[in-house]
């Protein structure tokens, strides 16, 4: 298993009152597939995905990303693990908006071992000839790809995506998760991704349903969708 | 208006940030009212002296008494005393200049003890006094005589009691002047008799008056020595020197720091603003007036210049009295009183508030110019980029470079505020040190570098035949040029084959005393080059004489022009083998009553060394500020640059970058505005170095050059990157503590 995660415990204690965010989930993704955790807002999905992102602790439990126990990294491993291994997608792209569109990219690709070349994942978001524009003078489907253009920079070998279509449109959202589909394609890159479409989740090869910070339900989906002919 | 209740919250969130920009108020409040407090009254102290107590125009000796004095005083509407002075030597190297009391003119003041009524008493100078230890009521053995010290004096003619007027330092560890009764001077031989002028008609130009004088001196078949004008005159006129200094600095000085303090808090305001633009929209829409949160906004920078301004003007009162006291310790002048000036004060609190105030009301203006419905949606604008950002080409370069520059052409307030905070503080640190190097340099120059004599001797009549043995002759004359009279200068004609006076050119090669040569700062400041022929009017027979220049010597040992000593009897129609001074390499045995002057080398680095201990710490406190004004400003970007990056550091932190990565992206994106700033301060400072020494050089006769130390400026260079490590220091905490969950939080962009 690529990501193995299991008795993963989280909780906030604010006060007196302990908000147990994420009780005993468990879940297990395979190398090269991509999967998408559902769930109402506040179930606990961006907790879970900060956690395997190294972004965030569990408080116990176990989380096994490529074989490496994450939970026992110190902070100075966990920069390396997301320096090397992951890239992220965030709903609202969170592009450096005083850089332009390469220098954004760059900003990973500057740290990472042997990136790809920026203007070659220019071209596979098909950004290329926006290149020197700044991320204002973009739409926020431009600004998007360029986000996973910056993320796959690095070739890593995890994407976290977070509601990464949350913020467009119909068709614009479609053309995202077609790209991401041929990241996967192209690159091998494991995705997890989360969003709020049930729909979406045609195009995947786990599902996960997460509810009150449990995984109240693991599905394999074996007749997986190209994301084009997806519908919602 | 509850909104206010946020005002001090504000400045509490961000207590280090507006404690900086206050500390610069209150160090421009600060140097503005100690600086123009301080020049204000020593200028009064003077003037009330020099004035009251009938200060000399001029001053002479003659070589036959004048007959008719009063005769004379009434033909040229002046006043004419006449004084005695003999330079008693206490030891080998302390002299005690003895004077005859006068009546009409510098009328001695009594500053301790009392005046002179019986024999045997004396009056000293309170400097020499309290250097070799002779308080009031002790007795000095001095001509072969004891007096009794009834008291202290000041003297209008002796403010800064130079041994000759063409020294720079004074040391009351060799030097002093007391005064005695006339009788007193019975029986001392080869005393010097000088004639006191005072012109009656002060509207009347004094050169003139002084040039008809002495016509009519010449009229009377009398020759004068010795004619010095009070404006060429150290002894009178260098506390002028240092009353212009600080009246100059209680400007620049402060405007730079109240300009500072308004760029900066301009920027801080607009951010906040702009940042709040959604919030302005909404009160705006719920029916807040424009001029109700103007107020607002204005509370801000009004609380922080008023603050300042009271903060450092009151700072600054109880430092006024002191300092003028310790300037009086060089510069003997009665403390009548030291007022404090509340018209300073005003204008110490007024100012911040008005720049600060005016500054602040025009960002807030353009920015709650905007409707409602604009500023709602205000966030967006916050993020727009600039014309130059947009135009830089940055392909080529590195990530970190790219990323290091954007950061800065970010906000072009910001830049110029860094910038024109490092060249100012930079500025005033190399002020500093320059100033002592440049005394150095000239003392240096003067002792080991141009003169290798020990002890000069200048003669009161003419001097035939050859030098001692380990002498070298030599004729002097004073000159001026043709239409001023202020710049005045020595003429002399040396030995050709001179091996003590040792001249060089520009480019270090030595220059031969076969010819004439001019040195540098005379050059400069008459605007000669080699090759040159020039005019000038003898100051002795009023007559003009050419000479023609072959090289400029780049010496600042004074202002010279020295040519073959039988040329110059020539020219001026003296005897040949005749000269006026003795250049010896040891102690020549002349009798005291045929000199008009010696000097010693030895007395002279005695004096630059006890010069150079305040200087040093003058140095180090300038050093001092500048840098806490650095730290402040460097302090104050930092800050904003990492405040305005909150997102961009926590994106950093998500994507792996490790935290030396971020703080070197970071907080060294200001390096290279530093170093452009402080480069850029080496000009500016040597144009205003080279503007005051021009002025000095017009008011006291004393020609200083800007001569920039490599090392020194290497010093300068350390002490503001040292500044610059610690500013990062303090803001490494900053970056460290951004958290990741800021990126992942964040709305819109
Ligand atoms: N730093 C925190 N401190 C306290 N509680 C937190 C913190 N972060 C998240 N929570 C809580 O944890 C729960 C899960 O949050 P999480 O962000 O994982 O939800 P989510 O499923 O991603 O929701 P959404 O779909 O709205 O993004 C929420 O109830 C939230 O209030
Ligand atoms: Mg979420």
């Amino acid at each position: 298993m690529f990501i193995d995660v299991s008795s993963l415990k989280k909780s906030y204690i604010s006060g007196a009152v302990v908000n147990e965010v994420l009780k005993e989930i468990g879940m297990e993704l395979d190398e090269g597939e991509i999967g998408v955790i559902l769930g109402p807002s506040g179930s606990g999905k961006s907790t879970l995905m900060n956690i395997i992102g190294g972004i965030d602790r569990g408080d116990s439990g176990r989380v096994i990303v490529d074989g490496v126990e994450i939970n026992n990294l110190n902070n100075d491993q966990l920069t390396d693990y997301r320096r090397e291994q992951i890239g992220f997608v965030f709903q609202f792209y969170n592009l450096v908006p005083n850089l332009t569109v390469g220098e954004n990219i760059e900003v990973v690709s500057n740290i990472s071992k042997s990136p790809l070349n920026v203007d070659e994942v220019l071209a596979a978001v098909q950004m290329q000839d926006k290149k020197h524009r700044f991320p204002r003078e973009l739409s926020g489907g431009e600004q998007q790809r360029v986000s996973i253009a910056r993320a796959i920079v690095k070739n890593p070998k995890l994407l976290l995506c977070d509601e990464p279509t949350g913020a467009l449109d119909y068709q614009t959202s479609r053309s995202i998760l077609k790209l991401l589909q041929q990241v996967n394609k192209k690159y091998g890159t494991t995705i997890l991704m989360i969003t709020h479409n049930a729909a979406i989740a045609a195009m995947a090869n786990r599902i996960f349903k997460l509810r009150n910070g449990e995984i109240v339900e693991a599905a394999l989906n074996q007749a997986t969708v190209p994301a084009e002919r997806i519908e919602w | 208006m509850p909104l206010n209740k946020r005002v001090l919250r504000i400045l509490k969130e961000n207590m280090l940030r507006y404690v900086g920009i206050l500390m610069l108020i209150i160090l421009g409040s600060y140097t503005f009212v100690v600086a123009a407090g301080i020049s204000q009254n020593l200028a009064g102290l003077v003037t009330t002296f020099t004035e009251g107590h009938m200060q000399e125009d001029l001053s002479f000796s003659t070589d036959k008494a004048i007959a008719d004095s009063v005769e004379l005083e009434k033909a040229s509407n002046s006043i004419i005393e006449e004084y005695m002075s003999f330079d008693a030597a206490l030891s080998d190297s302390l002299t005690l200049r003895l004077l005859s009391k006068t009546e009409k003119l510098n009328i001695p003041a009594v500053i301790a003890g009392r005046e002179l009524s019986g024999p045997g008493e004396i009056l000293l100078d309170p400097a020499f006094a309290r250097a070799n230890g002779y308080p009031v009521g002790s007795s000095i053995l001095a001509a072969g005589k004891t007096f009794r010290v009834v008291g202290y004096v000041s003297l209008p003619h002796y403010i800064y009691p130079l041994k000759n007027v063409y020294d720079i330092m004074v040391s009351p560890n060799n030097f002093g002047v007391g005064v005695i009764n006339r009788e007193e001077f019975t029986g001392m031989d080869n005393v010097s008799v000088i004639y006191s002028v005072r012109f009656n008609d002060r509207t009347r130009s004094l050169n003139q008056q002084a040039a008809q004088f002495r016509e009519r001196l010449h009229g009377e078949g009398i020759t004068e020595s010795g004619w010095i004008d009070i404006m060429n005159n150290k002894r009178a006129r260098m506390a002028w020197a240092s009353i212009t200094g600080l009246k100059t600095m209680s400007v620049p000085v402060p405007a730079a720091m109240f300009l500072l303090s308004c760029l900066i808090i301009g920027i801080v305001i607009w951010r906040m603003i702009r940042s709040e633009a959604v919030i302005i929209g909404t009160l705006y829409a719920q029916g807040y007036r424009r001029r109700e949160l103007m107020r607002h906004y204005m509370a801000i920078p009004l609380l922080l210049a008023i603050t300042g301004g009271v903060m450092g003007s009151v700072l600054a009162l109880p430092s006024i009295r002191p300092s003028v006291m310790a300037m009086v310790s060089y510069y003997n002048v009665p403390v009548v009183d030291i007022k404090l000036s509340f018209s300073n004060v005003l204008i110490g609190i007024l100012t911040p508030v008005l720049f600060l105030g005016l500054s602040s009301y025009l960002v807030i203006r353009s920015e709650l110019k905007r409707s409602p419905a604009e500023l709602m949606k205000g966030g967006k604008q916050k993020t727009g980029v600039n014309a130059l950002e947009r135009a830089l080409k940055l392909e080529r370069f590195k990530f970190s470079t790219k990323f290091k520059l954007r950061e800065q052409l970010r906000s072009v307030s910001r830049l110029l505020f860094l910038f024109l905070g490092v060249s100012s503080a930079s500025v005033f640190m190399l002020f500093g040190f320059t100033i002592m190097n440049s005394m150095d340099y000239v003392f240096k120059n003067s002792t080991g570098g141009t003169y290798r004599f020990e002890y000069e001797y200048a003669f009161k009549e003419l001097q035939y035949g050859k030098a001692p043995e380990g002498a070298e002759v030599f004729s002097a004359g004073r000159f001026y040029p043709e239409n001023d009279e202020g710049i005045e200068f020595y003429v002399t004609g040396v030995e050709p084959d001179s091996m003590i006076l040792t001249l060089q050119s520009s480019a270090g090669s030595p220059l031969p005393n076969d010819q004439t040569n001019i040195t540098k700062p005379l050059a400069d400041r008459l605007g000669i080059k080699a090759g040159d022929s020039v005019t000038f009017i003898n100051k002795q027979d009023g007559k003009p004489y050419t000479f023609h220049i072959d090289a400029v010597a780049d010496s600042y040992a004074g202002q010279f022009i020295f040519m073959p000593i039988a040329e110059f009897n020539a020219q001026l129609k003296l005897p040949e083998n005749s000269y006026t001074g003795l250049w010896s390499t040891k102690k020549l045995d002349i009798p005291d009553g045929r000199l008009s002057g010696t000097k010693s080398l030895s007395e002279t680095t005695k004096a630059m060394d006890e010069l150079l201990g305040p200087m040093v710490s003058m140095v180090a406190v300038m050093t001092l500020i500048s840098c806490v004004v650095g730290l402040i400003i460097i302090y104050l970007v930092t800050s904003l640059i990492i405040e305005e990056n909150k997102n961009t550091i926590s994106l950093f932190k998500i994507f792996g970058y490790r935290r030396r990565e971020i703080q070197s992206l970071v907080l060294n994106s200001s390096t290279f505005v530093i170093v452009a700033g402080f480069i850029v301060g080496i000009p500016v400072m040597a144009a205003s170095m080279g503007a005051m020494y021009g002025y000095l050089g017009a008011m006291i006769n004393l020609v200083l050059p800007t001569i920039i130390s490599p090392l020194y400026v290497a010093v300068c260079f350390a002490a503001i990157l040292l500044t610059y490590q610690l500013s990062k220091l303090l803001c490494a905490k900053k970056v460290n503590a951004v958290s990741m969950s800021e990126a992942l939080k964040a709305g819109m962009e």
